[in-house]
């Protein structure tokens, strides 16, 4: 595929570089990572995505962009609200997939003394749910009010304190959610899965603040150098992922009727302003109300587990919780001119800038903070939105570090006890449910998490705040 | 009947063969249930019914597969086998042999989130059919 190179962190892929195109691709990424991208599909299926009905502005990769399924993970693409499409590919099977970061009052030294008896517990009262099941067995008419109400629903329930539900992305409930388009499975599948985190590249992590970078937003989220931080990576569980499958499954039909043809059948899509389109975005909208209620449930279960080490009057605070797989409708300017757009971020996370409306009133003058986890030896990032990110990317940035190597080459040739000692002797404790959950998500399967942080800083689309290192990890 | 695994950057995939159409598609089956969950302890104490529709034996092996997950995930059972009584390009009919899942026997290896169309084949080579599928984990 052929990349034209902007500027050191911006490549393009030309309008006519394939045939259906209605855009062009926009990479955000250096010459390194340019170098890693090509060694998969992803620019690819950032091509395939340019071709949906009605897209506005480019096709966008991230730094982090590797392959997924019909959209790449690290792509975004609005689409015109009156005349564009939706993809439920384009948010895929874990519906508001996310990211929610916790400070601690507590320092590195003391939590780092107690750590294993801190992991114990942990793992005991945070599920990973990878048997199907959790702690909370909800009736029907309950699961149907986790679905419109998402996290305030857990707090009104004793799953929190008020003041968390400030600080989640849309307050932790979408508006125009509605349970009567998702299906029974879906709430089969859901009802029994609240607060637990899943598998996967899924994990909960407790952190300490390893460097700070912007003093004034760190400050702002009540951040310290040493201090301990826990980051929680999970989504909407089974209920989202049968909310994606019984969507795609009607697709076929209706791309029939609305006579739209793509090359790739997992890029599914319909006129937004269609029955199916309207009928998908409020079943959407539930799933990523029940992750928001998950996310939740799981930071209620987390402040039980540290107060039983440490004692009642600990304190655990969100500093924010963010949505990395999702389709929202939102206004922004292309050209001087007003977009009314549905933005997909598909393993992309929204980096609104100081002084946008919707951020809540503490972060107003520093902007949305930034939640990027990297892999389980690195370091993970908090940043904030900036300006550019409005002008170029639909308010978006990236999600993660990507992935570099599959889940077979991880485990090729390793064990899982030597890669737990390796990371024990870096300081670094590891739990997992599943036999294979610490192989295949090693340090070496992901890009340089810094790297893809500098790039998405040095384009100015958001900025350093801190750094994270793990001390403590729990996979499924 | 086989299976091996295909690799993905983020996802996995994998390559079932098999003499006949409906032996592919039981094959599948149990390619996606052995890559969810440890399958060596499981007693065939039930059949469960399990049917799918689908525009193409694209869409029906897809459906059939988001069926069998559903029982995993959705109705918590452990399935040893597979059986395909009724195939055709628009229909699946057939049934999962096991029994509820105990997760302390049956213990998870990978949440399976869903089945996807993606570079998805079914086709024919000299031994019989095979098939090719990817899966989001």
């Amino acid at each position: 595929m052929e990349l034209e190179a902007i500027d050191r962190f911006r490549y393009c892929i030309p309008q006519d570089a394939a045939r259906g195109m209605r855009t062009e691709v926009l990479v955000f990424a250096s010459p390194a990572l340019v170098e890693q991208i090509r060694k998969d599909k992803s620019l690819d299926q950032a091509v395939n995505v340019a071709m949906l009905p009605g897209i506005v502005g480019p096709s966008l990769a991230m730094p982090d962009i590797h392959q997924g399924y019909g959209f790449p993970i690290g792509g975004v693409a609005a689409t015109d609200w009156n005349t564009g499409v939706v993809s439920p590919g384009g948010v895929g099977f874990d519906i508001n997939c996310g990211v929610r970061l916790m400070r601690v009052s507590l320092g590195a030294d003391e939590a780092r003394a107690r750590m294993r008896e801190l992991l114990n517990q942990v793992f005991r009262d945070v599920p990973c749910g990878t048997g199907g099941e959790g702690p909370i067995d909800l009736k029907l008419e309950e699961l149907e009010e986790v679905l419109v109400r998402g996290a305030q629903w857990a707090v009104a329930q004793g799953f929190g304190e008020a003041a968390d539900v400030e600080f989640a992305e849309e307050r932790g409930a979408l508006p125009d959610a509605d349970p009567a388009k998702v299906s029974a499975r879906a709430k089969e599948r859901g009802r029994r899965q609240l607060g637990t985190i899943g598998s996967g590249n899924h994990f909960l992590e407790i952190q300490y603040v390893e460097q700070i970078h912007d003093a004034e937003a760190a400050r702002a989220m009540g951040i310290e150098r040493d201090q301990v931080m826990v980051l929680v990576h999970c989504g909407s569980r089974g209920l989202g992922h049968q909310v994606c499958t019984d969507f795609l499954a009607q697709m076929g039909e209706a791309m029939k009727k609305y006579e739209i043809t793509l090359p790739d059948r997992q890029l599914a899509c319909v006129p937004i302003q269609s029955e199916e389109g309207q009928a998908y975005l409020a079943a959407m909208r539930a799933a990523a109300n029940f992750a928001w209620a998950n996310r939740q449930a799981i930071l209620h279960f987390l402040r039980e587990a540290f107060r039983r080490i440490f004692g009642p009057q600990l304190r655990i605070d969100l500093v924010y919780d963010v949505c990395h797989n999702i389709a929202k409708r939102e206004h922004h300017r292309r050209n001087g001119d007003p977009a009314d757009v549905l933005v997909h971020r598909k393993g992309a996370t929204r980096a609104f800038p100081p002084g946008h409306p919707e951020l809540p009133e503490a972060y107003r003058p520093i902007g949305q903070p930034v939640l990027i986890p990297g892999s389980m030896g690195t370091a993970s990032w908090v940043l904030v939105g900036a300006e550019g990110s409005m002008r170029e990317s639909f308010g978006s940035v990236c999600h993660g570090a990507g992935r570099l190597m599959s889940r077979t080459a991880a485990k090729k040739g390793r064990q899982a006890h030597e890669v737990k000692k390796q990371l024990e002797e870096q300081g670094i404790l590891v739990r997992s449910e599943t036999k294979d959950g610490i192989l295949e998500e090693i340090p070496e399967a992901y890009k340089n998490v810094d790297e893809v942080i500098e790039v998405v800083h040095s384009a100015g689309l958001a900025r350093k705040v801190a750094r994270l290192r793990p001390m403590g990890v729990i996979k499924g | 009947m086989t299976y091996e695994i295909l690799e993905h950057a983020a996802d996995i995939g994998f390559r079932a063969h098999a003499p006949s159409l409906p032996e592919l598609f039981a094959c599948a089956a149990q390619a996606l249930v052995e890559i969810a969950m440890e399958t060596a302890d499981i007693e065939p104490r039930s059949s469960y019914p399990l049917e799918a529709q689908g525009e193409s034996l694209e869409s029906v092996l897809v459906n059939w597969l988001s069926e069998v997950l559903y029982l995993l995930d959705g109705r918590r059972l452990a399935m040893r086998s597979f059986r395909v009584r009724e195939l055709t390009p628009a229909r699946i009919s057939g049934e999962a042999i096991g029994e509820p899942r105990d997760p302390s026997r049956q213990p998870a290896k990978l949440v399976v989130k869903g089945v996807t169309y993606y570079q998805l084949k079914i086709a024919q080579d000299q031994q019989g059919w095979f098939c090719e599928v990817f899966l989001d984990v």
